[in-house]
């Protein structure tokens, strides 16, 4: 059995490869983490200590559990309240299109294709219903669309799409009693009350070397995500939400928000991604991997046929519209931390999660490469027939021109 | 008919990472701007890790926005203190991608570009930002070693 800190030194080391790896190959480290980590369990686990990196250890899976409530509140809180306000219309329809699409699909096809029962099914849906905010907004500000009115409204339709994964898993596996109850009304009077009282709290305590933002902060997720458990829910919905409601006061506060993310990179999140790769079985995806074949598929198919027609429907099309739908294709850390909260709970065993976070990279990346290959260098590369102009380089274009 | 004259270059774009092979870059097109009147225009690329994670992507942005924007401070006086007109700016996306946008929507006479080494696997996997500007370019490339 390892000590401690010796187990400490072990992830940390692996944290720093995945880092090292993540800057050579120019890729996200949460992708490297995972791998890392599945890798890492693999190697560790045949050949040199049994229980490898002995994930279920409970400082571990602390940290780990910390990571992704952390990481879920940064998420929502770089919503743009003023943009949601003034496109919620538009992104409730292309963010639902893009969640009940894919949810149910999935798990249909989970369900009648793969046999799997349906609470693994329901879970499986879950996951593969994500989206990713940050892909969307890369691409976005790569394309000069980020200014533009659909722009914004692409991306609250995001938000709108992610928010459907968060309360669809922390309300479809618990059982409706007088805890779930409770925990609704709490959680709306806290959500209500927040945008007040933290600004006030700030103002009054705040800008001290004692770091009373970060230990506030920290108490919200923790208090509300202690209730959301005791309501048999899951802690990353409380926390995506007030992510939310403190997106125009909190989510304001770089110097804040830098100082958390230090917080979450340098130690939460390296224990969070290495430890979901850390239950991946390769040995499972190499035996089966049509399973995971079958549901990037379902993931990839009811993406685009829910996403593609709501897109279309608001004025874009051609290239755009594809691209745009092979974008909100991706999500990594919704679909993780679906995938694990399914795990933990017995909602799927082993195998199922396997494919699922196979699955939930594959998405992650196979849209991106295609989008990439296919459709971006059409929009950059000079004098290329690109069937979209940004309103910024129209703008652009017009005074050169005048 | 005599051959066309050469007048020089009028708009100079230099891609900008702060490197050292950036920075010898555009000391070279610096003084080259000064010497044929051009506008220069500055262009740092921030490259976003893919697939891009929320907090991350929000991190590497600010980040590379921050070393930039500082990294343009001593350039912009170097540029008044030789009355060369100086545009900078700091995009997102793939480097050579948008180099050559930038180029085509600026109408660039010259693209000046800071030569990097990178390992085989490096190549192999992301191709170089060079041989792809110099595959695509509108316009006349420069590779300072």
């Amino acid at each position: 059995m390892m000590n401690t800190w010796a187990l400490a030194a072990l992830w940390v080391g692996l944290a720093l490869a995945a880092t090292l790896l993540a800057i050579w190959c120019k890729i996200s480290t949460a992708l490297t983490e995972i791998v890392v980590g599945t890798v890492a369990q693999l190697v560790i686990g045949a050949f040199m200590a049994q229980g490898g990196l002995l994930g279920n250890t409970q400082w571990i899976t602390f940290l780990a559990g910390t990571g992704a409530i952390v990481l879920t509140f940064l998420a929502g809180a770089e919503l743009d309240p003023v943009i949601f306000k003034t496109k919620w219309r538009e992104a409730s329809i292309i963010g639902l299109a893009g969640f009940f699409g894919p949810f149910l699909g999935c798990t249909a096809i989970a369900h009648y294709v793969l046999h799997w029962a349906i609470m693994p099914s329901w879970l499986c849906g879950v996951a593969l219903s994500t989206t990713s905010v940050a892909v969307v907004y890369a691409v976005m500000l790569e394309l000069g669309f980020n200014v533009t009115e659909y722009g914004k409204s692409i991306l609250a339709a995001c938000f709108i799409n992610d928010l459907g994964t968060v309360i669809a898993l922390g309300l479809i596996f618990s059982p409706f009693t007088i805890k779930t109850l409770i925990f609704v009304v709490v959680s709306i009077a806290v959500f209500v009350i927040l945008p007040f009282l933290t600004p006030w709290f700030f103002r009054k305590y705040g800008g001290r070397v004692s770091e009373l933002e970060a230990k506030y902060i920290l108490f919200l997720l923790f208090a509300m995500g202690g209730l959301a458990m005791w309501a048999g829910s899951e802690a990353v919905l409380p926390a995506y939400m007030i992510g939310m409601v403190l997106a125009g006061t909190v989510g304001k506060d770089h110097s804040l928000i830098r100082r958390l993310r230090t917080l979450t990179f340098g130690l939460l999140t390296p224990f969070y991604f290495i430890r979901a790769g850390s239950f991946v079985l390769v040995p499972v995806l190499i035996a089966a991997p049509a399973v995971m074949l079958i549901l990037f598929l379902a993931k990839s198919l009811t993406k685009a046929i829910s996403v593609y027609p709501a897109v279309r429907a608001h004025r874009y099309e051609g290239n755009s519209g594809a691209y745009y739908t092979l974008m909100m294709s991706t999500g990594l850390t919704f679909g993780t931390i679906s995938a694990l909260f399914g795990l933990n709970h017995n909602i799927i065993d082993q195998k199922q999660y396997s494919w699922i976070v196979g699955t939930v990279i594959a998405s992650a990346v196979i849209p991106t490469v295609i989008a990439n290959s296919f459709f971006l260098p059409r929009h950059l590369l000079p004098h290329a027939i690109t069937g979209i102009q940004s309103d910024q380089s129209a703008q652009q274009a017009a005074a050169e021109k005048a | 008919m005599g051959s066309p004259v050469f007048v020089g270059f009028q708009r100079i774009l230099v891609a900008f990472d702060a490197s050292p092979h950036a920075e010898h870059a555009l000391n070279v097109a610096l003084s080259m701007a000064g010497d044929m009147r051009a506008k220069l225009f500055v262009l740092a690329v921030i490259r976003p890790p893919e697939p891009a994670e929320s907090a991350e992507f929000h991190a590497v942005l600010d980040e590379g926005r921050e070393r930039f924007e500082s990294s343009f401070i001593p350039v912009r006086a170097r540029a008044k203190e030789r009355e060369i007109e100086l545009e900078t700016d700091v995009v997102v996306g793939h480097p050579a991608e948008q180099i050559l946008h930038r180029a085509d929507t600026i109408q660039a006479s010259l693209i000046v570009l800071g030569k990097r080494s990178h390992t085989i696997l490096h190549r192999w996997m992301l191709g170089s930002n060079s041989e792809r500007v110099l595959k695509y370019a509108h316009c006349p490339v420069m590779i300072v070693h």
